[in-house]
């Protein structure tokens, strides 16, 4: 378990995104890395019904290959706090059993699957992000697997990741890993820098779904913009733009 | 099973009966010629000749009761005792022919090895130079605890870095070295003579009953094959306290393991590796490639 960090990998206009993944996978190949299976992360969202006085809440719950025997969930109350769990693989069942105080939003169930990749201790998955069967954007993991704390080894990362994708790779540390809030021993939030911290499974958790909730606020926007309330699946190519957006934010 | 298990003991009994039966023909009379004994000899032999029939007949009968097994019984290694054997079917003269030629070469290799290991001299321990000059032997290898104990107390080591001294083979040590959070190292003492040093990750469990198993990443294991050269270069037998010393001041650049780029070609990765090699006098980072270029 080492560092990850997650790139979104803008589309050039005119290009289809298993194209893309393609050449990225001959790249690596030929850079020497070894082709290791498949991965899949998938993220379903639940929300509370509303009761009189509470919020509504949301609970996104996640599944990565990498950790195939647990389940990941995050507790998120709309106010930017967020209280996240590891569980067994059976937490999906107890989640299916709450349906009375949790429902499950399956048009917004969303996925990022492909190839893996091993080069020396670097693991490399190229995932393509499909919402309801309908490609979103293309999204690169990098690990670096002997190595826990992100300030000691983002240059390299970074160095692996501007090598093979061929794009400009900002100096500074991934947004997710500056922008973190946590509680203060007097219960106040503040700002807290992650990236000399010991990296944990559900950071890489807690930055898929960033990415992925992304990747969903903009199917929002473009619902909204269309003429017809229900406009999420557009054309194959219309994602170049979704990854534009999730490039300026890192 | 209980009926097969019958037979064969019936088989079994018919078998010694005959035995019994054959046995008391081969011994005969008393050879005194009365005809008492003689008949008595015919008696016996019948009464034993009417026991034999009659469990032959019993044996039959059994074995007209056995069923056909459905599946073939299992029988373990037994099996192989029926097997072809005849060698021409059984392709054992290639693998001989093989392994013949294997011994072969292992016997001219271990020769080889042998004169070469002659020649060079590769035990530190012991120490051939003070018999030739009549010094006195170094002491090295047999410092009393205390003195190790001080020597580590006394190496100045950087806030990041850790030292925990036990000594689990008696009187020798084993210090376990965590620097930061990028590595962990157990170093071997024999005396005040490092015997070996394993390096292992930051999230590795190194424990003191498995202290020579290899680290799952391939850069720790690359680091610690520099480890053991260093150790090597570093050893000292007229000033081990000093060797000791430059060693741990070696292993103590590792902290920037993953944030300095090699020094020659400026870059942070080559071969999916970063700069694991440590100059041992500059300590300086380089990748293992670019370190003689």
């Amino acid at each position: 378990m080492g560092v990850t960090v997650l790139q979104p990998y803008p589309l050039p206009e005119g290009k289809s995104g298993a194209h893309i993944i393609d050449h990225l996978g001959k790249r690596l190949l030929s850079l020497g890395a070894t082709h290791a299976g498949q991965f899949l992360v998938d993220c379903e969202t639940f929300i509370s019904t509303p009761q009189h006085g509470t919020p509504t809440r949301a609970v996104h719950v996640l599944h990565d290959s990498e950790f195939p025997a647990s389940t990941f969930s995050i507790i998120d109350n709309g106010t930017g706090k967020q209280v996240a769990l590891v569980a067994d693989a059976i937490f999906d069942l107890l989640m299916l059993k709450m349906t009375s105080t949790f429902t499950s939003k399956k048009q917004t169930k969303i996925e990022s699957r492909g190839a893996r990749f091993e080069y020396g201790d670097f693991v490399i998955k190229l995932g393509s992000v499909t919402m309801m069967e309908h490609f979103k954007g293309i999204l690169i993991e990098i690990e670096y697997r002997p190595c826990i704390t992100l300030s000691y080894c983002w240059e390299m990362i970074r160095e692996m990741l501007q090598g093979f994708l061929g794009i400009n790779v900002a100096k500074e540390y991934p947004t997710y890993f500056t922008t973190q809030t946590i509680m203060n021993a007097m219960g106040q939030q503040q700002l807290h820098a992650k990236q000399n911290d010991l990296y944990e499974p559900m950071d890489t958790v807690k930055q898929y779904l960033e990415h992925f909730t992304n990747y969903r606020k903009h199917v929002q926007l473009h619902g909204g913009l269309g003429s017809s309330g229900l406009s999420v699946n557009g054309p194959v190519l219309m994602p170049s733009t979704v990854v534009g957006v999730g490039m300026g934010r890192s | 099973m209980d009926k097969l298990n019958l037979t064969l003991t019936a088989v079994k009994n018919l078998r010694s009966n005959v035995r019994q039966c054959f046995e008391h023909l081969a011994d005969g009379t008393d050879g005194e010629g009365v005809e008492e004994s003689r008949n008595k000899f015919v008696h016996d032999f019948q009464d034993r000749f009417g026991a034999i029939n009659s469990q032959l007949r019993e044996v039959e009968q059994l074995i007209n009761g056995l069923q056909v097994p459905p599946t073939a019984y299992h029988l373990g290694n037994t099996t192989f005792l029926a097997q072809e054997t005849s060698q021409d079917r059984q392709a054992l003269y290639p693998q001989l022919v093989n392994s013949y030629k294997w011994i072969d070469k292992v016997h001219d290799h271990s020769f080889l090895a042998f004169n070469n290991l002659n020649q060079n001299t590769l035990r530190r321990s012991y120490n051939y130079c003070s018999q030739k000059r009549q010094r006195l032997p170094f002491s090295s290898f047999n410092n009393d605890p205390d003195h190790i104990d001080k020597l580590l107390s006394e190496i100045n080591h950087p806030p990041h870095t850790s030292y925990n001294v036990f000594r689990p083979f008696g009187s020798n040590a084993v210090a376990i070295v965590t620097i930061s959070n990028v590595l962990k190292a157990a170093i071997v003492f024999k005396g005040v003579l490092i015997e070996w040093v394993t390096i292992k990750g930051y999230d590795e469990t190194l424990e003191h009953d498995d202290l020579w198993a290899e680290s799952r990443y391939e850069v720790f294991r690359k680091v610690q094959e520099h480890a053991h050269s260093a150790m090597l270069h570093f050893f000292s037998p007229t000033l081990p306290d000093l060797a000791v010393k430059s060693y741990v001041t070696w292993l103590n650049s590792h902290i920037k393991l993953f944030l300095e780029p090699c020094k020659r070609c400026n870059k942070y990765i080559a071969n999916g590796l970063p700069p694991t090699w440590r100059d041992l006098r500059t300590l300086e980072p380089f990748h293992e490639e670019c370190r003689n270029s």
